[in-house]
């Protein structure tokens, strides 16, 4: 006779600790099915407190995707010392062409230049007055996305600055700065934010969890009797913990999706008189995989916390 | 089997619960516990079943010093230890089998073993039939035998039962000793707690004695002490 370990022969012990976890965890998600109503206020809970988050998240994401068709806003352009001949600004074009930063170029020449300023500005009259054309010939250079950043153009711009021919150049970045440092301060608002909320869900749960095992107790005291180990008694709890979160999580993204819908209206009628025609784009589905493990992972630790704070002071006496 | 060697425990409040104690039980052996109540019966099978620990002394099983089994294997320890109490621990929301399949469960033992096994051990204490009733449909004597079904059906070498006739008519108590008596001639080492003692002077069996935490009779190891205090 063995004292200290299990009866059953090894194999055997292996099969039946996955049968075993298929059955405590099913028989968890039975458990809840049994209490309905205190389940799902439970659930509910965690499903409001995580699509806050998401819906942070998906804000974030749009207004990620808005900058980025913005890119043109961080176009450069290059004003072209006077007095240089075409052939030499041609020249400049096609050197700044095989820059690995650029994506594209055009150009507007002096004539041009007074052709457009004359039809937009109303002072076409005034200036058939001057005596030679006072605009100098621009070259405009559009940056590779991935140097479009305020950083990133800022940098290509002093470079186009060393050319010769180029008098000065241009960067309207300022606003551009602002709206990512906008965009930056949301982000960390989504994780200050999404970080509280998701403590909130590990403590609802472990309450839960909490409350669960002291219903238990009597039970938890005759199975630690019969020879049950912490591991097995726990188990159940952790699963329920899981369960919670999983459903939590998928609640969450139901929630996030209404809100969507209900506000996609309302912004494309916003953004139609802007001439735009972005539309929200709500979670998809690798971010609902996503929104579930996480959710289900923070079910997890806080019935692990739990677990392991008020299971162990249970003995029989 | 259980072996007691200069075993005290004195609780942290200070009350001495028990003082040297010193038995052996044998492998096989039948025994009944006896004393007034607060006299340490129910300190002595908290000892064997690791529920306390000795304060001073060895308390040995098949041998294994238990002082050495850690709080990870006293669980498995406990597998081989079938127990009985007065107020029966029974789940009171689950039925008959899931009471009594409760062992086996947590043995890990599939689905087709536990139900033959439960079968059986309902068999042996005559409450066949009865696995889908729950606890609460059930008499007294018959929630004392789901009890002992549980405390059987994974055939633990050492039966340990505290006052399991506490509650039940004189008819009954018999009915239950009979039971013991089964188990015991299948090779099982029995000790029972109890103060009844009548019931004890009808029955041949060794009886160690406690008296204020100390124990009389105990030594010689073996030897049939019938009769009371």
């Amino acid at each position: 006779m063995s004292l200290t370990q299990s009866k059953l022969p090894l194999t055997g012990r292996i099969v039946m600790f996955f049968i075993r976890h298929l059955q405590q965890g099913t028989a968890s998600l039975g458990e809840l099915w049994r209490n309905p109503l205190s389940s799902f206020m439970t659930m509910a809970v965690l499903g409001v407190s995580l699509s806050l988050p998401a819906a942070l998240q998906v804000l974030v994401k749009n207004a990620e995707n808005i900058t980025q068709s913005w890119n043109s806003a961080a176009e450069i352009s290059l004003f072209i010392n006077d007095g240089r001949s075409e052939q030499s600004i041609q020249s400049l074009i096609s050197r700044i062409r095989v820059y690995s930063e650029v994506d594209s170029v055009s150009y507007i020449s002096r004539s041009q230049a007074l052709e457009e300023f004359q039809s937009l500005s109303g002072f076409g009259e005034a200036l058939s007055y001057l005596d030679e054309n006072p605009l100098p010939a621009v070259v405009t250079v559009t940056p590779l996305a991935k140097y479009s950043s305020p950083v990133g153009a800022r940098q290509l711009l002093q470079k186009l600055e060393h050319e010769p021919e180029v008098n000065f150049g241009r960067l309207d970045v300022e606003w551009l700065e602002r709206l990512q440092a906008l965009v930056n301060l949301l982000e960390r608002t989504v994780m200050a934010v999404g970080s509280l909320l998701m403590l909130a869900v590990v403590l609802v749960i472990g309450n839960t969890i909490r409350l669960a095992i002291m219903n238990r107790r009597t039970e938890i005291e005759i199975m630690k009797l019969v020879g049950a180990t912490e591991a097995f008694i726990q188990r159940p709890f952790l699963y329920t913990g899981i369960w919670y979160g999983i459903i939590g999580g998928m609640l969450a993204w139901i929630i996030v999706n209404i809100l969507v819908l209900f506000l996609d209206g309302a912004l494309a009628d916003l953004l139609g008189l802007y001439g735009s025609t972005i539309s929200i784009q709500s979670l998809s589905f690798s971010e609902l995989i996503q929104l579930v493990l996480l959710a289900s992972f923070l079910g997890w630790l806080g019935s692990y916390l739990s677990v392991r704070q008020h299971l162990r002071k249970i003995e029989p006496s | 089997m259980i072996q007691f060697e200069q075993v005290s425990k004195v609780y942290s409040g200070g009350q001495k619960a028990l003082l040297n104690v010193n038995f052996h039980l044998q492998k096989g052996e039948m025994a009944f516990l006896t004393g007034h109540s607060g006299a340490g019966k129910s300190t002595l099978l908290k000892l064997i079943t690791v529920i306390e620990r000795a304060t001073a002394g060895k308390v040995s099983i098949n041998g294994h010093d238990i002082a050495k089994v850690g709080v990870k294997h006293v669980p498995y320890l406990r597998r081989n230890i079938g127990m009985i109490f007065q107020n029966h621990h029974l789940l009171m929301d689950k039925s008959v089998f899931d009471n009594v399949a409760l062992p086996l469960v947590i043995e890990g033992f599939s689905h087709g073993e536990i139900r033959k096994r439960v079968a059986a051990a309902l068999d042996m204490v005559g409450l066949y039939g009865k696995e889908r009733h729950i606890p609460i449909m059930l008499s007294g004597g018959e929630q004392q035998r789901v009890g002992i079904a549980r405390a059987i059906v994974n055939k633990p070498p050492i039966l340990l039962a505290d006052e399991p006739t506490g509650n039940l008519d004189p008819k009954l108590s018999m009915d239950i000793l009979r039971l013991f008596e089964t188990f015991n001639d299948a090779g099982t080492t029995v000790l029972i707690a109890t103060h009844d003692l009548g019931l004890i002077a009808r029955m041949k069996y060794r009886t160690l004695t406690l008296r204020q935490g100390t124990m009389l009779g105990g030594e010689p190891s073996g030897a049939m002490t019938a009769g009371g205090v």
